[in-house]
């Protein structure tokens, strides 16, 4: 018993549209960040560097 | 109100909140589901068809898989990721929370969409999640209803995991919470959504949260045995926090009604123990999915339906929106 070709077709098309979806939260997100100029990723830069000099 | 006194407040409230997602993750759900689950039954909803060997299998799959799959989402967490993602632990941790919660709701509920529709669709995979739908009632004792084989390979789990362990953990608290609540509420048998259906004014609200989370009507639809009433979609539905899915993919139906029965037509009342871990073991109920010799998927309509499911199910769909 195998999958219908149909159906086969359809789940390629719907996982191909997925990809799309699970990387929108990111680029909204990077979107979000260039509309607004914040560079949250600095801030953490900042605080590993902090804890290395003082160690 | 002075600023100083309402930002702490705020701040208190927050804390509670956090308090409560927390306790909810490590004992609370389970204890929810068993004070549902035992106001469900007085109230009769399971009909007498809880007998013996639904019962044993219902309450093994509720106790043994919180037994095996802790110990092992904390040995991939610890022990596996620091190998697989080397150096990247908490990487992520500057993402802010709301965007953090917004990556992990979508990773895990679309990855969880994918399992799900794929163990319907794909032939080979149906047994190990027929389990879940050879319940013939729905409530809280079926829920957590799954083969063992399904709840341990259950991939989202390890996908949030692997989040958690790049720096999205705090916020993975929260959607992995909510997840919980909206699929428990969604299986329950008491219909909360009801009063959206009935009342006018609620309507708008009705529009919005069927659409966006899985909710009694249409998740229920995906537990019907029959296609025949117009309300069942057991090919369909898919959806476990977020319906959006179904909607956006054309895979399930709003009907804003309830199926009059549940489980598969076929169902033999296999045994307790082949529904817990086929393959491990294996039925004796002869012409059974589970048994050594049987089909591997016994309802031939579900076979021939699956390939018109998405174009069938969106007219159905466009039909209720018209309504």
């Amino acid at each position: 018993m195998h999958l219908q070709k149909e159906a086969k077709q359809k789940i390629i098309r719907d996982i191909i549209v997925s990809l799309f979806l699970y990387t929108l939260p990111v680029i909204l997100m990077f979107l979000s960040f260039y509309i607004t100029g914040k560079k949250p990723w600095l801030n953490q830069q900042k605080k590993n560097a902090a804890t290395v000099v003082h160690h | 109100m002075p600023p100083r006194l309402f930002i702490i407040k705020i701040h208190i409230m927050l804390k509670i909140i956090e308090s409560i997602f927390h306790n909810l993750s490590v004992w609370g759900l389970p204890v929810l589901m068993i004070i549902v689950g035992i106001i469900e039954f007085s109230f009769g909803l399971y009909e007498k068809k809880w007998n013996r060997n639904e019962l044993i299998l219902d309450i093994t799959c509720f106790v043994i898989p919180r037994i095996i799959l802790q110990p092992l989402t904390v040995y991939f967490t610890l022990k596996l990721l620091p190998v697989i993602l080397p150096g990247l632990k908490g990487t992520f941790s500057w993402v802010p929370f709301w965007w953090a919660f917004f990556i992990i709701a979508v990773a895990d509920d679309l990855t969880q969409y994918w399992y799900h529709r794929l163990h319907h669709q794909v032939p080979f995979l149906w047994r190990f999640h027929r389990t879940h739908h050879s319940a013939p009632y729905m409530g809280m004792s079926m829920a957590s209803r799954q083969n063992v084989i399904y709840t341990i390979f259950f991939s989202q789990i390890y996908l949030t995991a692997a989040l958690v362990y790049l720096g999205l953990g705090y916020a993975a608290l929260f959607v992995t919470g909510i997840k919980s609540l909206i699929t428990l509420a969604a299986h329950s048998s008491i219909p909360w959504d009801k009063p959206f259906y009935k009342y006018k004014v609620l309507h708008p609200i009705a529009w919005v949260l069927e659409r966006l989370i899985s909710t009694p009507a249409t998740h229920h639809a995906h537990h019907a045995d029959s296609f025949d009433d117009g309300v069942g979609n057991y090919k369909g539905n898919f959806g476990n926090m977020f319906f959006i899915w179904d909607v956006i993919f054309k895979t399930g139906i709003i009907t804003r009604k309830y199926p009059q029965s549940f489980g598969l037509k076929h169902y033999k009342q296999e045994e307790w123990y082949a529904q817990f871990a086929w393959p491990l073991f294996k039925s004796r109920k002869e012409g059974s999915e589970l048994a050594a010799d049987g089909p591997m998927v016994g309802d031939e309509l579900q076979v021939n339906r699956s390939k018109s499911t998405g174009e069938e199910s969106y007219e159905t769909l466009q039909k209720a929106e018209l309504a």
